[in-house]
């Protein structure tokens, strides 16, 4: 036995592990979809239009398309920041509240004298990414500390971040007497220059693609990673192999909600708003657990995921707009998604499927065991 | 600060309190069955989402009893398809609850809009009903305290008056009932009972079920009594604090009340200071039950390390 056909070995068993589990999502979606399409022939006027419009407006015009990639680089952001939780086993669920304090720390930066510099964007983000890594440090500090239990601290968490933005922008942030909730828009210096003009495309993409590769270095790479995939296995055999998993959790948490942070500043330093709004993350940061379930929390499988995922929802989004059709229903969708992919739904139908139609049907024989 | 303690300590600010505490109760009951069994519920917050719907589109229809029972179902129904997903599929059971609430939120929305015929915010074109308040002002005529008793007793929700019942139920079931030890048999060590020809996962199911339904009892409190209708996301959070509750009432039917009773306190603090303090900004209000859920979580926690240290120091 050489060394090659081992790695020939382990890269056939890699691809056949990526064919089953792109199989089992591809066959969850398409559940999803079918419920999702019952659901609106039963509920619409013009159900074939609602679902057409769902499957095809995002590419439809180059505004679409450009909604569609803001949020695929927002859902990998998020997905990610999911991911590296779930991967050190912990059920963190601070995302939504990391994002506020990230948006809050970007726009008192784009708001201070330094967001009509140069500086605005990259101090924008640092104080955006300190201030949510900070927010995930709390959750983690106090379940290694105390054993808090984190889903619980970091829920919390989330509602004091949504409350304290909404505060401060109505007391602080908004110029006194105008009555809205929303700021000044940031000097054109602290906004996220376009990739592709009059979309929202913007550099907030390039900082989705770097995330990825650096969080699959970290995770793949080095030793950190290493120990935190331990931890996330077995945190029991990691301490007795002289990993502290603490340590290991907390850090895993901490740049969790750095990355959090980060999409705090990319939302209010993005062209999609250029400016602080309450409540401006609409939900968003809470689907990156679908992004990173699907992705089964692996780093370059999250923007694969959040691709389709962004689409979907941007379609719901457009479908709202233009039938009568809710956005809601997306929800539906979402959560039949979720159950799916995270129960071992394929294992009971397939050799029955596989017995009737021969070999190689995996998908249909997914979808049958998922029935 | 004297206006502050007159409201406190008046009758109609114990019977706010009792009416904000009742929704919350029954959820951490709820929380509490489910993780005695060894299953964290976390998707107790859509549970009552869809207890809050159920309620009200049922009410439009049926009697105010009715409308209870259906949400109660509704909420068992939530729970099975837990327990199935968790136990017969395998999937980690904190995704399948965020799955539920993910579902819960949005399908309530798109239920009402099916409903009212095109309101996504409210039900406010739906004529439901509410749940009765008991009458007790026969107490009256007891002389001397007669009239005080009327005050502090009367007019609360029937459901309060079940909730407070549960409590007594629950804890009787739990320790003074076989069922009640397999439970929390279940939860402790599952190999032991399983061994003992204990049907682990049939107990863990009924206690999802039964967990459902009594968050869902909260939620019908909630869009039956302490609202009348209901509002996209009216449970604002409630469902998490109840999570919270469970741990901080020790994972006791007692504790739980008082847990309970602790947030119901401040969420009627908050429905009451904005009219005494106006300076005090009302965010700021919205924010104090999550911040005491993460004060009291963060404190019990340190205690209950502090215990568990202390009695492995003791056995050496």
């Amino acid at each position: 036995m050489s060394m090659t056909t081992e790695a020939v070995l382990g890269r056939k068993a890699r691809w056949a592990n990526i064919r089953r589990e792109t199989g089992r999502a591809l066959a969850a979606a398409l559940i999803a979809l079918s419920v999702a399409f019952v659901i609106i022939l039963l509920t619409s006027k013009a159900p074939l239009e609602a679902f057409n419009v769902l499957l095809t407006a995002p590419i439809s015009r180059p505004r679409t398309i450009g909604l569609w990639i803001d949020d695929v680089a927002k859902l990998t952001i998020t997905g990610l920041a999911f991911s590296l939780v779930f991967q050190a086993r912990q059920f963190s669920m601070g995302v939504q509240g990391q994002v506020y304090v990230g948006g809050l720390a970007a726009a008192y930066v784009a708001l201070s004298p330094i967001g009509a510099t140069w500086l605005a964007i990259p101090v924008g983000v640092l104080c955006a990414m300190i201030a949510g890594g900070f927010y995930g440090f709390i959750p983690g500090i106090a379940k290694a500390k105390l054993g808090a239990n984190e889903i619980v601290s970091s829920l919390m968490l989330n509602y004091i971040a949504l409350e304290l933005c909404n505060y401060l922008v109505r007391t602080q942030l908004v110029p006194p007497g105008s009555g809205v909730l929303t700021t000044n828009d940031f000097p054109a210096t602290a906004v996220f220059p376009a990739l592709v003009a009059g979309t929202r495309i913007d550099i907030g993409l390039i900082f989705a693609i770097v995330a990825v590769l650096a969080v699959w270095f970290a995770l793949y790479r080095t030793a950190w990673g290493l120990k935190l995939r331990l931890v996330g296995h077995n945190a029991q055999f990691a301490e007795y192999s002289g990993i502290r998993s603490t340590v290991i959790m907390v850090s895993a948490m901490t740049v969790a909600g750095a990355l959090g942070g980060l999409l705090g500043a990319m939302f209010v330093q993005g062209q999609s708003f250029g400016k602080l709004t309450i409540l401006f993350e609409g939900g968003l940061a809470f689907e990156g657990i679908l992004v990173a379930i699907v992705a089964r929390s692996r780093p370059l499988a999250v923007p694969v995921v959040a691709l389709f995922y962004g689409y979907l929802r941007q379609g719901a989004q457009l479908m709202n707009i233009r039938t009568d059709v809710p956005a809601e229903v997306i929800g539906l969708v979402t959560a039949i998604i979720i159950l799916l992919v995270a129960s071992s739904f394929s294992i009971p139908g397939r050799k029955v499927f596989a017995r009737i139609l021969g070999r190689n049907a995996t998908p249909s024989a997914v979808m049958e065991g998922g029935k | 600060m004297i206006e502050l303690f007159m409201t406190v300590f008046s009758a109609t600010f114990f019977v706010t309190v009792i009416r904000t505490s009742t929704p919350l109760l029954l959820a951490t009951l709820g929380g509490l069955i489910a993780d005695l069994s060894g299953a964290l519920n976390v998707a107790l917050e859509g549970m009552m989402l869809v207890g809050c719907l159920t309620a009200v589109i049922v009410s439009v229809f049926a009697p105010w009893y009715i409308a209870v029972l259906a949400a109660i179902a509704a909420g068992a129904l939530l729970g099975a398809v837990i327990a199935f997903f968790h136990l017969r599929l395998k999937a980690d059971i904190i995704l399948v609850g965020f799955a539920i609430n993910i579902f819960a939120a949005g399908g309530t929305v798109f239920a009402l809009t099916l409903a009212t015929g095109g309101d996504k915010g409210t039900s406010i074109n739906l004529p439901s009903k509410a749940i009765p308040a008991l009458d007790l002002s026969f107490l009256g005529v007891i002389p001397g305290i007669g009239h005080t008793l009327v005050q502090f007793l009367s007019g609360h929700s029937i459901l309060s008056w079940v909730a407070a019942f549960l409590v007594f139920a629950i804890w009787y079931f739990l320790y003074r009932t076989p069922w009640g030890l397999w439970l929390r048999g279940v939860g402790e060590y599952p190999a032991a009972p399983e061994a003992a020809g204990i049907p682990v996962n049939a107990i863990r199911t009924w206690s999802l079920l039964v967990s459902g339904g009594l968050a869902a009892l909260g939620g019908a409190q909630l869009a039956m009594f302490n609202y009348v209708g209901f509002t996209r996301d009216m449970t604002a959070g409630r469902g998490f604090i109840a999570l919270g509750a469970v741990l901080l009432g020790a994972r006791h039917p007692v504790g739980a009340l008082l847990a309970a009773l602790l947030f119901g306190v401040f969420e009627a603090l908050a429905v009451v200071m904005p009219g005494l303090f106006n300076w005090i900004p009302p965010e700021l209000i919205r924010m104090i039950p999550f911040v005491i859920t993460l004060l009291a979580l963060t404190l019990f926690s340190y205690r209950a390390l502090r215990a568990r240290q202390l009695r492995t120091l003791s056995k050496i």
